[in-house]
């Protein structure tokens, strides 16, 4: 019997349903409310629709040293944390090519104390220099520790450029260079604040055990008197479609060679971004993954090798990443990754093959649903990619994918002159 | 007028109740036990045997046998196990820890029924081929060779090495002990640590009498014992402070590991310490975070913990700084714990604290899995639920007095352990 036959796509995901009601301020805040009462707990998700892309290249890096910086005090709320910790909660910050994220947690009794911090810190940052000259060194701090002092940890310093040659994504969240984050100004930093960081280029979620009455309530309060900005979002200029195979090479004190191809890949809002997506997993997710089956454990030319997408809201990248084996040339290592993908294209994926990586889209959407944050965030992000009804009908983006478009979307993602590889090698090896 | 300079009115954290697991034993003696919570229809299912470390007779032995059960059974080939598993969308996961192993399976629920006969085959009928396992070693010395170039690795390493000796948690693998490892030796430890029996099994998620049902089908058999017990001897080695330096030239930032022998839950101070350790580098807003890294700049992190194990237990600080000022923080390090011995914390942050930490405990209890987390330390200490509960009225009674007093008792600075990893200076 073919196992496939037992799970038509019919019976899979009926009832994942995030329910939310939204609904806009004057003042041009879009809030967003989710009510689960099988937590004791509440979220607050504030996302601010600014990334690392709407820098000014000359000041990269701005987008998240900022981030650090929301936490150093508002107009009247001396210590963020301090007050967030009294009453029990918990926050963090995220930044990305694309958009800033801000999330507490409360006891959901508690859930106010968010609202007075998070709005009072939209309203205005207490500017300091002392605060700035600390926060930077801090980024500078996390800079070294993330992407210097890790072995392969500026991968992403040297790809990036050389995929990107015109839009901003071609330099990493945290800075093209320390220099950036050193040279940055409180007037630089002012600037940022008022351009950016109004309600009407934010969303607001609540999620968790709250009433959608007690939510209104609260927002009216707390958010509505904040007025909304004129603000202007940079433009920049989209990639051209790359017409040539590039390539560097770096030599390091590595262990051991890698080798990262990065191909230009369609953006998350494209109906062809599913297709993608689901084309790294059958290569690269999981221990019956092609790659993991034919080239770490058949052939034995790689100790890991992924394949994995970037997902960034403009076309992003799909990048194939690995650790040659000790005594494989690197040339060796990377025809086999060729080979591999060219037999892929030419005799295509079986029905259960399909099957698989649906499954495994169920089981992935169905564990991140689990908690009411990452709700949150799914929700928020659904409003940057500009559908938030997104958060239920994303499975089914997933499930329509066919077999023929997975091939077509290898067949045009995967050619030489959309590649950019780096072969990022060990001293030693030398 | 709205009054945005007062903090809007919140509520001590009270009334925390703490889903718990109802307990079912199958007709061989092995114990189920059942966390129902949630409301996604997903599962995770732990099957524990007394497979750690601690039960090993040679290095890297536990390991490697847990992440051999998945490479082949009589039946079926690596590829095929991870084929059928990764068509149910399902995630398995074999890890040995120091004191036992735990095989878990994430499945969602309707495709429970098709995963479970593969565990059952890992569990009863793994071969742990050659081939395969010559692959893993290979794989596992690269691993290693990269961690090595990690400062925060090798200060993880040196420290625990130091405190706990040549005991299990202070035995790390080597190069030299990953190649000695033997398809035969592993198949030693698979029949007497496996298939002697089952610790017990744990499922949390959506669990319905179904799913019960479909774990007793397929375990409550012949093919499996049940084995509760741990029959290993833990020596304890005595601990002498050491002031250690690993040389990384060219390393832009130094890792750092500050600390001290301890003692585990079982300890009735343990509860109370965690207050105590919170305030140091426990949580964001911890002295230690507020000084070096927030007032100045010194560092991205730095946090101290207590690492708990059943048999024993250590407690340290931990954190990067950029190599030529670390000397300088090292010494805030030293001038805020013995600040904590000297002199009573003030009310306010204490009482912050407090919250903080309960808050904290309320999150931790927060969905199915977080609560099988919390049910699988009180396995692991031989506690009840009562812990937490008195946990809570322990940390909600706490005084600055007491803490005072705890802190001269166990923190004292010149009795710690110092590691550094990085360049000269």
């Amino acid at each position: 019997m073919n196992v496939a036959q037992l799970f038509s796509h019919d019976n899979i995901i009926k009832n994942i349903l995030i329910k939310y009601n939204q609904y806009q301020l004057p003042n041009g805040l879009t809030v967003i409310h989710h009510f689960d009462d099988s937590t004791q707990l509440c979220v607050l998700n504030m996302l601010y629709n600014v990334g690392s892309k709407h820098e000014n290249p000359n000041k990269t890096g701005f987008a998240h040293l900022f981030e650090h910086l929301m936490f150093g005090g508002s107009v009247n709320i001396e210590d963020f944390d301090t007050e967030l910790q009294d009453a029990g909660g918990e926050s963090n910050a995220f930044t990305s090519n694309d958009i800033t994220n801000y999330y507490l947690t409360l006891p959901a009794n508690n859930i106010e104390t968010g609202f007075w911090l998070e709005s009072d810190r939209m309203l205005s940052l207490d500017f300091t220099q002392e605060s700035l000259d600390i926060q930077r060194n801090v980024v500078i701090e996390e800079f070294k520790e993330r992407y210097l002092s890790q072995p392969y940890g500026d991968v992403w310093l040297k790809i990036l450029p050389l995929a990107y040659k015109v839009h901003p994504y071609n330099w990493p969240t945290i800075g093209k260079e320390i220099s950036h984050i050193e040279n940055a100004t409180l007037e630089d930093v002012k600037a940022f604040f008022k351009n950016f960081y109004c309600p009407n280029n934010a969303v607001l979620v609540l999620a968790g055990n709250i009433e959608l009455e007690k939510c209104k309530e609260l927002v009216a309060k707390w958010f509505e008197p904040i007025p909304s900005q004129q603000y202007t979002k940079p433009s920049y200029s989209l990639e051209p479609k790359q017409t040539e195979a590039r390539e560097e090479t770096v030599y390091a004190d590595v262990p051991a060679n890698m080798i990262v191809k990065a191909y230009h890949m369609p953006a998350r809002t494209s109906n062809d971004y599913y297709a993608a997506d689901m084309l790294t997993d059958i290569l690269g997710s999981g221990k019956s993954s092609r790659f993991y089956t034919e080239l770490v454990k058949n052939k034995n030319l790689f100790s890991e090798l992924d394949a994995y997408i970037t997902g960034d809201v403009d076309a992003g990248l799909l990048l194939i990443e690995g650790k040659i084996s000790d005594n494989i040339t690197v040339k060796d290592a990377e025809k086999a990754i060729i080979d591999l993908l060219e037999d892929f294209k030419l005799n295509g994926i079986g029905d259960d093959e399909l099957t698989k990586i649906k499954n495994k889209s169920e089981t992935n959407i169905r564990f991140n649903d689990m908690t009411v944050l990452n709700k949150a965030m799914k929700l928020a992000y659904a409003w940057v990619l500009g559908d938030i009804e997104l958060v239920n009908k994303e499975i089914d983006h997933y499930l329509n994918v066919t077999k023929e478009n997975i091939m077509e979307a290898a067949k045009n993602i995967i050619t030489p002159t959309n590649c950019s590889t780096l072969y990022y090698l060990s001293n030693h090896a030398k | 007028m709205l009054n945005r300079k007062e903090a809007p009115f919140a509520t001590e954290i009270s009334g925390i109740k703490i889903k718990e697991t109802v307990e079912h034993t199958f007709q061989n003696g092995i114990k189920l036990y059942a966390l129902n919570a949630g409301n996604e229809e997903v599962l995770k299912l732990d099957i524990v045997f007394n497979a750690g470390a601690i039960s090993q007779v040679y290095k890297g032995q536990a390991n490697f046998t847990a992440k051999m059960l998945s490479e082949g059974t009589s039946k079926y080939t690596a590829a095929e196990i991870a084929e059928k598993l990764d068509f149910y969308g399902a995630y398995f996961q074999a890890k040995s820890g120091t004191d036992d192993a735990v095989i878990t399976l994430y499945c969602i629920n309707k495709h429970l029924t098709n995963c479970l006969p593969f565990i059952v085959e890992i569990l009863t009928d793994s071969i742990i081929p050659e081939n395969d396992l010559a692959i893993l070693k290979k794989n596992t010395i690269q691993n290693l060779i990269v961690n090595e170039e990690r400062n925060s690795f090798l200060a993880r390493r040196t420290f625990n090495q130091s405190i706990f000796g040549n005991t299990v948690y202070g035995g790390y693998s080597t190069k030299e002990d990953i190649n000695k490892i033997e398809q035969n030796i592993l198949v030693d430890f698979y029949k007497n640590q496996y298939q002697k029996g089952i610790k017990y099994i744990l499922v949390s998620g959506l669990v319905n009498d179904m799913v019960i049902g479909t774990i007793a089908n397929n375990f409550d058999n012949n093919l499996f014992l049940s084995n509760e017990r741990n029959n290993h001897n833990y020596q304890e080695t005595i601990f002498e402070k050491e002031t250690i330096f690993v040389e990384k030239p060219n390393s832009i930032q130094s890792a750092i590991r500050i600390g001290k022998k301890l003692f585990n839950r079982n300890n009735p101070d343990f509860r109370e310490v965690q207050l105590l350790n919170l305030i140091l580098g426990g949580y964001f807003g911890s002295r230690l975070m507020k000084n070096i890294r927030e007032e100045k700049g010194l560092t991205y992190g730095i946090y101290s913990a207590i690492e708990a194990y059943p048999n024993d237990a250590c407690w340290y600080i931990d954190t990067e700084m950029n190599n030529e000022l670390c000397e300088k923080g090292i010494e805030e390090i030293y001038k805020e714990v013995k600040l904590l011995r000297t002199k009573k914390i003030g009310q306010d942050e204490l009482r912050i604290a407090k919250n903080y930490l309960l808050g904290s405990f309320m999150r931790s209890i927060d969905g199915p899995f977080s609560l099988a987390d919390r049910f699988k330390i009180l396995k692991d200490y031989n506690l009840s639920y009562s812990y937490y509960y008195e946990y809570i009225e322990i940390i909600k009674n706490s005084t600055s007095e007491s803490l005072l007093e705890l802190a001269n008792k166990y923190f004292n600075e010149e009795s710690f352990t110092n590691v550094r990893v990085g360049a000269k200076n």
